[in-house]
């Protein structure tokens, strides 16, 4: 009888050991991507005046895009491993003039539970990439950011991956008229123009120590023109008084600039 | 030996019990017993963001449309919601400015509720309520439009003979003495969460490979979308885009010329939210049957869609806050007839003559 609890209480013990299904817990840390955006080194404020090549004036009333794929990635031999942070999201600037320290917090994304340990770099997709940019805003719930009616143009079967609004005045006479054709849009999509970027910074995620990356995009730098076809001035800087508008349709090559502009446009600071 | 063989049984059982992982021990999903109401839309619109504490019912969806239909809601019993929202204009009423009890107009154009269940950007042309519910809240108490007061109105329907079990069977409440307003503006968001599309427009047709489109539609569905470089892009999608035909987002359109902001007699969304880049900001509607809804624009001053096409394709006037894709369009006539071609397409008579959308007649 005795030998039979003991024996019991041995298969117990083995049962219970049994269970842990889980012997090696992954330690985890907090990631938080603050994107934030300027316009030649200067806070970007919507509706407020900057200077464009040529000191032109310019404003601009929207800015935005889809990042995808976002990842930090550790070099493995040749190759890199990749952790990735986000799948997609929209990156939107909002704030004006008159909003200077909502426009200074940028925005953030956060990321739960990754990975502590050292990293060679982040990875950022700038747009949709093409698995996704087959769906549509209707596979969506409202949620989603790629749910956005205002996001999605029918015309080329495509996401809006980035969109630049605003005005300039192309004829120096202090006044930003749409009506004599000085309205900017800038509407960037289709498989074609989707772009990545790699940053390569040491990053060291920390166990209980949420690590904050702050992304930087100067806007200004989303215009530099290497296509002497598209900067007549010389300026290195795209014509906007002749390419004033841009569907990707129509003007893929400069759309296809401007996205991969983005490569240029972004900087990071730990 | 029995008792040794409990006490193994018992442990056992125990141990075996705390293997379970933790994952396979889902929350019950309780049914939303109450949402007994199929509402049936297109296949390519978006999911509908329908509150949680007021979920379609058969019993609401019915309260509201009796509700919404009642001249009960105005001060001297003469006006509904559908006096300026009829079904047969796609639930507006053909004029620049509606006129309440009072005789007094309003400033603004009557928006037509066709799939407004969608909208979650803000209701009236500003934008300066959230939620349906909160919508309806607003036009009984409006002294220009039904001019009553709630606490009156909801007496009146505490005394009627009919609605306190319509209230009972859509909210389950006890007593007379729980109908409120709040109950009010659930049941007639609840029947306006139903006014849906159907699918039976032309372009609906079209899109599912049922009909054709003439060569004038064909090029003003290219222009309305810029689908090829052939065509001028006539710039309309932005706003407008597919499936609703709206994105009910807020642009200043350029039909006021104002060269200081402050001019704006009506000052849209600006008013709403306090900042002078809204002012001049209306919500784009949905161009979904807008062959029916004229006239145009928050303030109808435009009788026709010739007018509305002409105004775009002119670049519009200047202020400060003009959206920049409001740019000289120069559409010849024939383009423009083009577009406007494309829009009758968007006409959806179906919808309109929907008998679950018509005044009943009630005892």
């Amino acid at each position: 009888m005795r030998n039979l609890l003991i024996l019991t209480f041995l298969s117990i013990i083995l049962m219970s050991s049994s269970c842990d299904n889980n012997p090696q817990v992954e330690i985890t840390s907090d990631v938080k991507l603050n994107f934030l955006a300027n316009y030649n080194s200067e806070l970007l404020l919507l509706e407020k005046e900057y200077l464009y090549a040529g000191d032109m004036p310019i404003k601009f009333s929207h800015f935005n895009f889809y990042v995808a794929n976002i990842s930090l990635i550790k070099q493995n031999g040749n190759a890199f491993d990749e952790t990735e942070l986000v799948e997609i999201d929209f990156v939107d600037f909002p704030h004006n003039l008159n909003q200077v320290d909502e426009a200074e917090k940028g925005q953030t994304i956060q990321i739960n539970k990754v990975p502590v340990g050292e990293y060679d770099g982040i990875k950022i997709g700038f747009g949709v990439p093409a698995d996704l940019n087959r769906t549509k805003t209707n596979d969506y719930g409202p949620e989603n950011p790629l749910s956005m009616a205002s996001h999605y143009w029918d015309g080329w079967s495509s996401y809006i991956f980035s969109k630049i609004e605003g005005k300039a005045d192309m004829d120096f006479d202090g006044a930003f008229e749409t009506n004599a054709g000085e309205g900017l849009t800038y509407h960037m999509g289709t498989d074609d123009v989707y772009t990545t970027r790699t940053l390569f910074e040491n990053i060291t995620l920390k166990e209980n120590e949420t690590l904050e990356l702050q992304l930087n995009l100067d806007l200004k730098k989303l215009f530099l023109m290497p296509n002497p076809d598209f900067d007549q001035n010389g300026d290195g800087y795209l014509d906007i008084e002749n390419f004033e508008s841009v569907h990707a349709e129509d003007r893929l090559v400069i759309a296809k600039q401007l996205m991969n502009n983005y490569s240029e446009a972004i900087s990071l600071t730990e | 030996m029995n008792k040794a063989v409990l006490i193994i049984a018992f442990l056992v059982t125990i141990t075996s019990n705390s293997c379970r992982d933790n994952g396979d021990q889902k929350p019950t999903l309780i049914p939303d017993s109450k949402s007994d109401y199929t509402l049936i839309v297109p296949e390519d619109f978006p999911e509908m963001e329908i509150p949680p504490n007021n979920p379609l019912t058969k019993a609401g969806v019915a309260l509201g449309k009796r509700l919404f239909f009642d001249p009960i809601l105005s001060a001297d019993s003469t006006m509904s919601c559908s006096t300026c929202h009829l079904p047969s204009l796609s639930f507006t009423d053909n004029n620049a400015f509606s006129k309440g009890i009072d005789g007094k107009s309003g400033r603004r154009s009557a928006m037509s509720l066709l799939n407004l269940g969608y909208n979650k950007n803000g209701f009236f042309w500003d934008g300066r309520v959230a939620t349906l519910e909160d919508q309806a809240l607003v036009p009984v108490e409006d002294t220009i439009e039904l001019h009553n007061n709630w606490d009156t109105l909801i007496e009146k329907i505490k005394q009627h003979k009919e609605y306190p079990s319509l209230f009972e069977k859509a909210f389950g409440i006890q007593s007379v003495s729980s109908i409120h307003k709040g109950l009010v503006v659930k049941a007639i968001a609840q029947f306006e969460r139903t006014l849906v599309s159907s699918r039976d427009s032309k372009f609906d047709k079209v899109k599912r490979g049922e009909a054709t489109f003439t060569p004038d539609e064909l090029i003003g569905f290219d222009m309305f979308f810029d689908k090829s470089p052939e065509y001028k892009d006539a710039e309309c999608a932005h706003c407008h885009n597919v499936p609703l035909f709206t994105t009910n987002e807020y642009f200043n359109n350029g039909i006021t010329e104002a060269h200081d902001l402050e001019d704006f007699e009506d000052k849209g969304l600006g008013a709403i939210t306090g900042d002078r880049f809204d002012i001049g900001k209306f919500r784009a509607p949905t161009l979904r049957n807008i062959e029916l809804t004229a006239p145009y624009m928050h303030d109808g001053r435009f009788n026709s869609l010739e007018e509305v096409i002409e105004h775009y394709s002119s670049g519009g006037k200047y202020s400060e806050t003009v959206s920049p894709l409001i740019r000289p369009l120069n559409l010849t006539k024939k383009e423009k007839r083009q577009l406007l071609a494309f829009l009758k397409t968007l006409t959806d008579t179906t919808f309109v003559k929907n008998p679950e959308f018509q005044a009943a007649v009630y005892n």
